[in-house]
């Protein structure tokens, strides 16, 4: 009798089970890819995590311990890159210090209210037109936690895709690839393992080293910025992009206004940077991380687009930049 | 052909379909010219993005591959004309052009994506503010501060709309690093603040996104 009592007992778990992991994965269907990535947009912002996340780019795969505490709408966190110099990001609401051990400094400098730092999409006020497709492509597993991969996969040859991996409970992004027009992987961010919504003990966001006799740098001079209309405009915009933001900005430098105009299609940004030719050539193309510039003279004027986004677009952007 | 199955075509050569479904498709592919074509299509326009020049009898091949779905020759002889004529500056994107051309492959029944050595591999590049080599490309200047004020202020400017990475944080840090740090001119922490507040109060419109 006790033994047919304990079958049944364990038979009404094992079912339990199966309807429960069967409510999960219907619930990871039944969302929409645009319902996922608000779900994201919100955990990036919540959530409080710790864990390990391995960085892939230009070929170099590096390990980064990881913190992050929203305290009262406080955003709190740190970053200890494993490798290399032991660089540690501490920060405290906008306050970020980045101290270099190698160097015995310490860089200040202020980050905004909205940055997190896994928020890889911009915000929903400008997020998405028609450029791309959102598909959930398949459920699996990231860092031992159930999954579903969202893939965003552009129209044209003029964006990067995205391929996210998405925690089913909490929709925190565990996994993201910044993918090439064919394929290449440019960038990914991927967490080894990870703790979300536990409590975190004060010491997990604290400097792990003595900054003591350190030297303290701020930002040299912040830019100065002024809201302004531009006379210039992009006559050869790839679908899409559409002016989000137009200043003048005094750099550091610079004896004239640098008219900074961006660009976005919702999801990719591109900066174009207009400035009188000052004699001194600056490189027509680059690549720092996954971004792209190129740059070309017109008029007595320096036209420079960057963006993450491929070279194509960079090019295509600031070849067509004109005077009214 | 409804939008899934183009996705799922999508998915296939972007390598990301599970499988199961992979052979599934490939199996529908053998029975419908239309899905193939559309595989092909797809291949196509990433060599094309990627400016690699057009493969001579593309076009052909897919009539070849209804015909001859397991002539592999064809194949072969268009991998190594590829490579020829693969500008010096594409190189590091030979990983991913083995992956599409793998996936054509996979399409006339070789399946031979996980198989390929490098398929899956990120691209080597050389450092964190690098020019793309090619022959046409301007020789950058490594201290070229108004190239790295433009890459900040683009990265401080897209961060204000909310989208900022991790990997986007750290190479903004290792460009600060550069400048702030091996300058010369930087100043103790104090003395700057209050330099820069002075001017950010002076400015009624200033603003700093």
């Amino acid at each position: 009798m006790i033994m047919r009592s304990r079958n049944l007992t364990v038979t009404a778990i094992v079912a339990f089970a199966g309807l429960l992991l069967g409510a999960i994965g219907a619930s990871a269907q039944e969302l929409a890819p645009r319902d996922w990535l608000n779900k994201m947009a919100g955990a990036v912002q919540t959530t409080n995590y710790e864990g390990t996340v391995i960085r892939l780019q230009n070929g170099k795969v590096e390990a980064l311990k990881v913190a992050h505490m929203n305290s009262d709408g406080v955003i709190r966190e740190k970053v200890i890159v494993q490798e290399g110099n032991g660089l540690e990001i501490i920060r405290n609401g906008n306050e970020v210090q980045c101290i270099l051990p190698d160097k015995k400094s310490v860089l200040v400098e202020e980050w905004n209210d909205q940055s997190t730092l896994f928020s890889t999409l911009p915000s929903s006020d400008i997020r998405f037109g028609s450029e791309y497709d959102i598909s959930i492509v398949r459920q699996g597993r990231v860092a031992g936690r159930k999954s579903v991969l969202l893939a965003i996969r552009p129209h044209d040859e003029f964006r990067f895709g995205h391929r996210i991996w998405l925690d089913i409970a909490t929709g925190f992004p565990l996994q993201t690839t910044l993918l090439g027009s064919d394929g290449e992987a440019i960038e990914q961010v991927k967490f080894a393992d990870i703790s979300l919504d536990e409590e975190m003990h004060a010491s997990a966001l604290a400097p792990s080293i003595s900054t003591e006799n350190f030297r303290w740098i701020t930002q040299p001079r912040r830019t100065i910025t002024h809201a302004a209309e531009s006379r210039w405009n992009a006559s050869d915009l790839p679908n899409g992009f559409r002016v989000v933001s137009t200043h003048e900005e005094e750099l550091p430098g610079r004896s004239a206004r640098v008219i900074h105009i961006l660009y976005s299609d919702g999801l990719a940004n591109v900066s174009v940077f207009v400035e009188p030719t000052s004699g001194k050539k600056i490189a027509r193309r680059s690549r720092v991380g996954a971004s792209n510039s190129f740059s070309v003279e017109s008029g007595g004027y320096q036209i420079t687009a960057v963006g993450e986004v491929p070279a194509a677009t960079v090019e295509k952007i600031a070849s067509s930049m004109q005077p009214d | 052909m409804n939008d899934a199955i183009r996705m799922q075509i999508s998915a296939f050569v972007d390598g990301e379909l599970p499988q199961n479904e992979a052979e599934l498709l490939l199996r529908r592919m053998c029975q419908d010219g239309d899905l193939r074509q559309q595989a092909a299509e797809f291949l196509a326009v990433g060599r094309v993005m990627r400016g690699e020049r057009c493969v001579a009898g593309m076009k052909h091949l897919r009539e070849r591959i209804a015909a001859n779905l397991d002539d592999t020759s064809l194949v072969q002889e268009e991998l190594v004309a590829d490579k020829a004529a693969r500008p010096r500056f594409l190189r590091p994107l030979a990983g991913a052009a083995i992956a599409a051309t793998v996936a054509l492959a996979a399409i006339i029944g070789l399946q031979q994506v996980s198989s390929i050595p490098g398929a899956d591999t990120l691209p080597r590049d050389a450092a964190v503010v690098e020019t793309v080599e090619s022959d046409s490309y301007t020789v950058p200047d490594q201290d070229d501060g108004q190239l790295r004020d433009y890459y900040l202020r683009h990265t401080a400017t897209s961060s204000y709309f909310g989208a900022n990475s991790i990997n986007a944080r750290l190479v903004t840090l290792q460009l600060r690093e550069d400048v702030d740090i091996d300058s010369d001119a930087a100043e103790p922490a104090a003395d700057v603040d209050q330099e820069s507040d002075a001017e950010s109060a002076g400015s009624s419109d200033a603003q700093t996104p």
